[in-house]
């Protein structure tokens, strides 16, 4: 009796012992750092320091230019991805020739790491020898080149044309995936009942097709973090923190800074402000599936 | 007789054997037979020729074996050996190190100071320009294995056409040649301008590479970044001169208008393709600029010394790769043994022929007197009269280096893009600054 009640704990505890380890641990660790000095360069700096490190960031107009750009960053690249994931998606579910390698040639940009992605585009966008200024050029649409990568409007819309780039195969998978899953019988009663494309679409495809929408919407906006690579590589954040988002400031401050307390105060930062997303998303899912 | 002539001849053979014998160094012990050293290296590029060629030799030489534990860019060596030296695991005898990052490591307290190994006889063929980089206080924390500065490559068709001379000679009352003075570079890229084909100059305008422009032509005008007090001072009329040239260079437009993105393959690139009149750049990009590979201006660029400031001195920020000791190491005599047979004459002969620039005298002696090629020839006796005549600096050896750079160059690009007046941006750097050093202990 004793056994079988206490054999199911025995048996995860070795899983959970090491998710205490690898996650929890640092978790708290990197929760308490941020509430001390702890600079990389300065031993026995790890000293309590109260909210300081909080104080600064709410002091520090980089800290809420790197939000604000990270706010607009994630909603546009995100609905635009989304938008133009289920477009294709729509397309590439039909049952057309070619389809399957339509949807394989779709999955290219997820294969490329995103600093490739990074390189590849801050050389499209170079202001002398990249390939967009270049063929404006040559068709005679421009006559001075245009600062893609400083004006502060054009170079946050090129790294959200690189992540757009990136991000949008994941949509195309995942809602391909759920538009092949769905049931036929409602859009055969639709059928029946006259329905037209576009109530299809609006009343049978996209109701059964959220909780795909927001899974996807979920993992993007957790996996987001990831344009670190391409942004650091396109514009490092720059010029003048135009482009900064969260996670390039919180490298400068914490890695190349070595400022640990500061950096790790800003991760918390985010980390909330993504839990607070996901939270919501999973709500909208979890309404979705009643 | 023959019975005579056999044992004559058996007797040397005896003989011979004997001496064979004696000669054959098998049995002789080398003096690190046994040992491993391990090392961590930069790697890529060019640099791990150096590796292959002479690593085998110093084995063969001591009986030691080495083991490259890491060989990774420099930019992640430098993440790498923070957290190993914070956490105390760097279990390396041997590692690339720079003199720009020297004092970040050497404030965990782990690198060996050198002195006691290497008899002054030893070091007396390394510049003393370079060789005064490598100690911190009186420490001789590393040694060097090729240094790196600025002059200036400028484009010898434009510079020499017979029109372009003769105008230019009319509008500025003076030759058309390589700017001996910052001002005469402005006249020159404002007379050479012609974008978007050519534009009359750039400079890397982002990360360090803008932090280190700026501090080089700050220091040639007679400004400091610090006082002796470490309290910054670069928000000085000084300082604000110096960034309005840059300023005025962007505004007018001599410079292609991405430049506050481009750190260093971006103004290469920009140069090798024609599109520059001049630069400022490294010598280590000279053989690829030479490479008709690589190269739109290949055999056809000049290379001349960098301008000189209001103060009348040339100043090149400069830095030298090196390799250090580690204090933890089981075997220092044979790591020490092993960094001074890689910085050794033929090494660094090696590597100069790839194209390094040599820290000691002897190869630069050498290089002067082989060289043929007469383009290569003044790019040589350029660079060693700079070595040896100008004023070479690091950026100041303090750990907050990388984070005082942080704070600067994006203030620097603030005011050259014209979002804040030239003064206001030294200003708010100077303030953030001094509250970096302060919170460092710098003022207690």
């Amino acid at each position: 009796m004793i056994r079988e009640k206490y054999l199911p704990a025995l048996l995860i505890t070795p899983s959970l012992s090491i998710i205490l380890f690898v996650v929890a641990f640092p978790l708290a660790f990197s929760l308490y750092v941020s509430f001390t000095g702890y600079s990389l360069l300065t031993p026995g700096s790890m000293v309590f320091t109260g909210g300081e490190n909080y104080v600064t960031l709410i002091h520090d107009p980089v800290f809420w230019q790197s939000l604000k750009n990270t706010v607009i960053f994630l909603t546009i690249a995100i609905n635009t991805e989304l938008f133009l994931g289920l477009g294709i998606a729509l397309l590439l579910a039909r049952e057309i020739k070619g389809g399957r390698i339509l949807r394989t040639l779709f999955m290219i940009p997820m294969m490329f790491a995103p600093i490739l992605v990074g390189f590849q585009f801050k050389w499209f966008f170079n202001d002398q020898v990249g390939m967009v200024n270049n063929l404006l050029y040559t068709l005679h649409l421009i006559e001075k080149p245009i600062l893609w990568l400083i004006r502060g409007d054009l170079a946050m819309l090129s790294i959200l044309i690189a992540e757009i780039w990136r991000g949008t195969s994941f949509m195309i998978i995942i809602l391909t995936a759920g538009l092949m899953a769905l049931p036929k019988d409602p859009f055969e009663a639709a059928e029946v009942d006259g329905a037209s494309g576009f109530q299809k679409f609006r009343h049978i495809t996209f109701p059964l097709l959220s909780p795909f929408i927001y899974i996807a919407m979920a993992i993007r906006s957790l996996d987001i973090a990831t344009a670190f690579d391409l942004v650091q590589i396109m514009t490092g954040g720059g010029p003048a923190h135009r482009t900064e988002l969260i996670w390039t400031y919180v490298y400068r401050l914490g890695i190349i800074d070595t400022k640990f307390g500061l950096g790790c105060a800003m991760s918390y930062v985010t980390v909330i402000i993504s839990v607070v997303f996901a939270y919501y998303l999973f709500k909208q899912l979890l309404k979705t599936r009643g | 007789m023959v019975k005579k002539v056999q044992r004559v001849g058996l007797f040397i053979v005896a003989i011979g054997l004997g001496v064979l014998l004696i000669g054959v160094p098998a049995g002789a012990k080398k003096p690190f037979e046994g040992v491993t050293i391990k090392a961590a290296l930069i790697g890529g590029g060019n640099y791990e020729k150096l590796y292959e060629e002479f690593i085998p030799q110093w084995e063969e030489q001591t009986g030691a074996k080495v083991i490259i534990v890491a060989k990774m860019s420099h930019f992640e060596l430098d993440k790498k050996f923070k957290i190993d030296f914070a956490a105390g695991a760097a279990d390396y005898d041997v590692m690339t190190n720079h003199t720009s990052f020297a004092a970040q490591y050497d404030k965990f307290g782990v690198l060996l100071d050198l002195k006691p190994y290497i008899s002054q006889g030893e070091l007396a063929d390394f510049l003393p320009s370079t060789l005064h980089m490598c100690y911190i206080g009186d420490r001789l924390i590393q040694l060097p294995r090729h240094i790196d500065l600025s002059n200036i490559y400028y484009r010898a068709d434009l510079f020499n056409d017979p029109a372009k001379k003769r105008a230019f000679k009319e509008k500025y009352g003076y030759e058309l040649a390589p700017p001996e003075t910052w001002d005469q570079a402005y006249d020159i890229a404002e007379f050479l301008n012609d974008p978007p084909a050519v534009y009359g100059t750039q400079f890397t305008g982002k990360e360090e590479a803008f932090t280190g422009r700026f501090y080089e032509m700050l220091l040639s005008n007679g400004g400091r970044l610090f006082d002796s007090h470490w309290k910054p001072v670069f928000n000085s009329p000084i300082g604000v001169k110096t960034l309005e040239y840059f300023k005025r260079l962007y505004q007018n437009g001599l410079v292609p208008p991405g430049v506050v993105n481009y750190v260093w393959d971006d103004v290469a690139k920009n140069f090798a393709q024609g599109k520059i009149a001049f630069h400022l750049d490294w010598g280590g990009w000279y053989p690829w600029y030479d490479d008709p590979k690589s190269s739109k201006v290949a055999q056809t660029f000049g290379y001349a010394l960098m301008p000189e400031g209001d103060a009348g001195i040339r100043v090149h920020w400069a830095g030298c790769h090196t390799f250090s000791v580690l204090k933890s190491s089981k075997n220092k005599e044979a790591a020490v043994s092993f960094v001074k047979f890689i910085t050794s004459k033929e090494p660094q002969q090696f590597e100069a022929q790839l194209g390094f620039g040599a820290v000691r005298k002897s190869i630069w002696d050498f290089l002067l007197k082989t060289t043929k090629d007469s383009r290569k020839l003044n790019f040589y006796k350029t660079y060693k009269y700079a070595l040896e005549n100008d004023e070479i600096v690091t950026p100041p050896l303090i750990p907050e280096w990388p984070a005082f750079s942080n704070i600067l160059y994006p203030e620097l690009q603030a005011a050259i893009l014209g979002e804040k007046p030239v003064k206001k941006a030294l200003d708010d750097a100077a303030r953030k600054t001094e509250e970096l050093m302060r919170k460092a202990g710098y003022y207690d």
